[in-house]
């Protein structure tokens, strides 16, 4: 049982971040703007929040620093993607570009400042919001085992933002025009809706969500930041795609290329996984096989939103 | 009028971040020290990681720059564009056009591009760490203008093996960065040196994990691994290849365990570091530019330092140990230097799982 538990924990770890940037990434892209520049403003997101975090250390700690540090990621993500927002909507600019722009400002940016402050790039920050039970709800047998003890207050958030997306986009009213403009602007327009705005909103929401996501990333798999949230910014992108734009396909999306991560990386400490002639590197090939596998399955009729990608012009209604 | 402010904003933006650049004085950045029109004397090329990736590449860089600023030399380190033995090279012009005399290349990755460059540049001269220049054909080739620099970093693995049976723990782990020699032999000698307090203390059952990871990066896949084996009973990893061991600190302070650094000492990077397998980067890059200066480079061949020049140690007074002391350390320590204590490097086995013995069980895993 023990091993069961430590993968469930472990799983999160990998799954939480995935989920937040991914359910982001929905929120550009069913607006109708590619936000390929998730991996960038996850990394400034990390940036700015870890350097919260290693300045605030020392006058503060525990659960309350870690929000703020959350909520500090968020704002600088929000901002940030600001630049793709305005870029794709206002300058009506290649998206694909403009995001990756900012994926390669963002480390860059990341590394410059953080040696010219301190000198070294890496930023380290102590530990302080490690819970290694719940109290009450730790002592629940099997299910507070499995998602009450060895964690981090990060993973109720992410699961309350989750809850929160998903209810937006389906059942509010902004929620559906969100999805009109991704899927026919003009409709959206000629009944009154400002598109630009809505995709702003989008594209701000991805952003503010992918700065959490760095920040979510980092502080349960490292004792410093390194400019860098090695490619899971991309990894949401297949996340989102693997889960067609949809919250639900994405929640388990996300917590299925969190298990096979676990699996690929803990296999050795599994023993009936690694009684197995399986090479772990069949368990990291194995989500990405998967989504190769969907993608000619259902690539025919995608449900991605219609009109992403491609800038409102209102003379072409 | 929207698009106005937002321009004005943007402009207001870049002019502070360009205020907030030139306040800081240009050699705040590390790499330059004391520019002169002359350019750079001194200077050394990463590898694939960092400068200041607090191991490899910023131990030797330490003992470069303090050996400028001993002297008032000026010093510059280069990194490459990329992994390449090209982009290597590049870099390495780069240098000589900078006005270098002396170039410091740490890492196996310049093997071959010093072994071009050594033909190339005759009159700079080259000290490679842990690498030595090999040509196409695999062939060892030293110019006279070329000093290589080896340890027996088995020694140094040797000693930390000993000191975390010594102070009693059973189960042991091993994560390397990729299996490149220098790593290699550091994880031969951790298991031999488990052997060898395993025998000397007539322990039997001591398991000693063996991996290597295949990156020097900390990474949540890095990170999941070490916790595996953390929540398996693994005692203590040693963490033998950079960055690698952030990641498996995180976890070690996650599960309460501890970890052992490697190349320099570590203990400052976390609570859980109970010591670290030293190799003396930065005196022997010191000692070598110094060589150079006082006309007594030895190019043209390579050296192995071993313990018998303080090469290799572990850094005893920021340890953390309890029964691991220093008359043990020094008795230990003695025998590797006058020979008594042998530990083979990278060429006695061609898998780790072959190490294991009545004393101790290696499992390798791929």
């Amino acid at each position: 049982m023990n091993i069961l538990y430590f993968i469930i924990q472990q799983t999160m770890y990998f799954a939480i971040p995935l989920l937040i940037v991914a359910i982001g990434g929905m929120y550009a892209e069913r607006s109708g703007v590619i936000n390929i520049a998730l991996e960038g403003i996850m990394v400034m997101g990390a940036f700015v929040g870890i350097s919260f975090i290693s300045i605030f250390q020392d006058s503060m700690n525990g659960q309350l620093l870690l929000i703020l540090a959350i909520l500090v990621s968020g704002v600088v993500g929000g901002i940030f993607s600001l630049l793709h927002a305005f870029a794709s909507i206002n300058m009506k600019a290649d998206q694909t570009i403009s995001g990756t722009a900012l994926n390669m400002f963002a480390p860059a940016f990341a590394i410059y400042v953080a040696r010219m402050v301190q000198g070294t790039q890496q930023i380290a920050f102590t530990d302080t919001f490690y819970i290694s039970k719940v109290p009450v709800l730790g002592d629940i047998p099997v299910i507070g085992d499995m998602f009450f003890k060895n964690c981090y207050i990060i993973t109720y958030i992410g699961i309350a933002i989750y809850l929160v997306a998903a209810y937006v986009i389906k059942n509010t009213k902004y929620g559906l025009r969100l999805r009109a403009c991704g899927e026919h602007p003009g409709a959206a327009d000629s009944v009154g809706v400002n598109v630009a705005k809505i995709r702003y909103s989008g594209v701000i929401v991805s952003g503010v969500l992918a700065g959490i996501g760095g920040i979510v990333f980092v502080v349960p798999t490292s004792t410093n930041f390194n400019a860098t949230v090695a490619g899971y910014g991309f990894l949401a992108i297949a996340v989102l795609i693997f889960g067609q734009w949809r919250s639900n396909k994405i929640l388990m999306a996300a917590f299925f290329f969190g298990i096979m991560k676990t699996l690929s990386s803990a296999y050795s400490a599994i023993p009936f996984l690694n009684a197995l002639p399986v090479s772990s590197e069949i368990y990291k090939m194995f989500p990405y096989i998967a989504t190769l596998v969907l993608l000619a399955f259902v690539s025919k009729n995608s449900q991605a939103p219609k009109a992403e990608g491609i800038p409102y012009d209102k003379s072409m209604r | 009028m929207k698009k106005r402010l937002l321009s004005l904003l943007l402009a207001g933006v870049m002019a502070t971040t360009m205020v907030a650049g030139c306040a800081k004085k240009p050699g705040a950045e590390g790499g330059e020290k004391g520019a002169s029109e002359k350019g750079y004397e001194l200077a050394l090329i990463t590898d694939v990681g960092t400068i200041d990736d607090k191991s490899f590449n910023q131990g030797s860089w330490e003992g470069l720059e303090t050996y400028a600023k001993d002297n008032g030399i000026t010093c510059k380190y280069y990194k490459p564009a990329e992994k390449s033995d090209s982009a290597c090279l590049t870099s390495i012009d780069l240098a000589v056009k900078g006005g270098a005399k002396v170039i410091v290349t740490p890492g196996f990755l310049f093997e071959a591009p010093i072994y071009q460059a050594q033909e190339k540049y005759p009159d700079i001269k080259f000290i490679m760490v842990d690498a030595a220049p090999i040509s196409p054909e695999k062939e060892v080739k030293i110019n006279d203008n070329v000093s290589s620099v080896f340890y027996a970093e088995e020694q140094s693995g040797f000693l930390a093996g000993y000191a975390a049976v010594v102070e009693g723990y059973t189960k042991l782990g091993f994560m390397g960065g990729i299996a490149v020699p220098a790593v290699i032999r550091f994880g031969y000698g951790f298991v031999q040196g488990a052997e060898a307090a395993a025998k000397d203390l007539n322990i039997s059952g001591v398991e000693v994990k063996y991996t290597y990871v295949g990156n020097f990066d900390a990474t949540p896949e890095n990170n999941a691994k070490a916790a595996a084996w953390y929540n398996n009973g693994t005692e203590v990893i040693f963490a033998c290849g950079g960055a690698v061991g952030n990641s498996v600190m995180k976890a070690a302070e996650a599960a309460g365990k501890k970890v052992i650094g490697v190349d320099v000492d570590q203990s400052a990077e976390s609570e859980t570091v109970m010591t670290s397998a030293m190799k003396s980067l930065s005196t022997s890059v010191y000692d070598t530019v110094a060589s150079v200066y006082k006309d007594s480079f030895q190019g043209g061949k390579s050296v192995t330092l071993t313990a018998k020049e303080n090469g290799v140690l572990l850094p005893m007074e920021t340890s953390k140990f309890n029964k691991f002391d220093q008359t043990k350390y020094d008795e230990l320590y003695k025998g590797l230097q006058d020979g008594t204590i042998k530990v083979g490097n990278d060429t006695i086995a061609t898998d780790a799982s072959k190490l294991s013995s009545d004393y101790v069980k290696v499992e390798s895993i791929k």
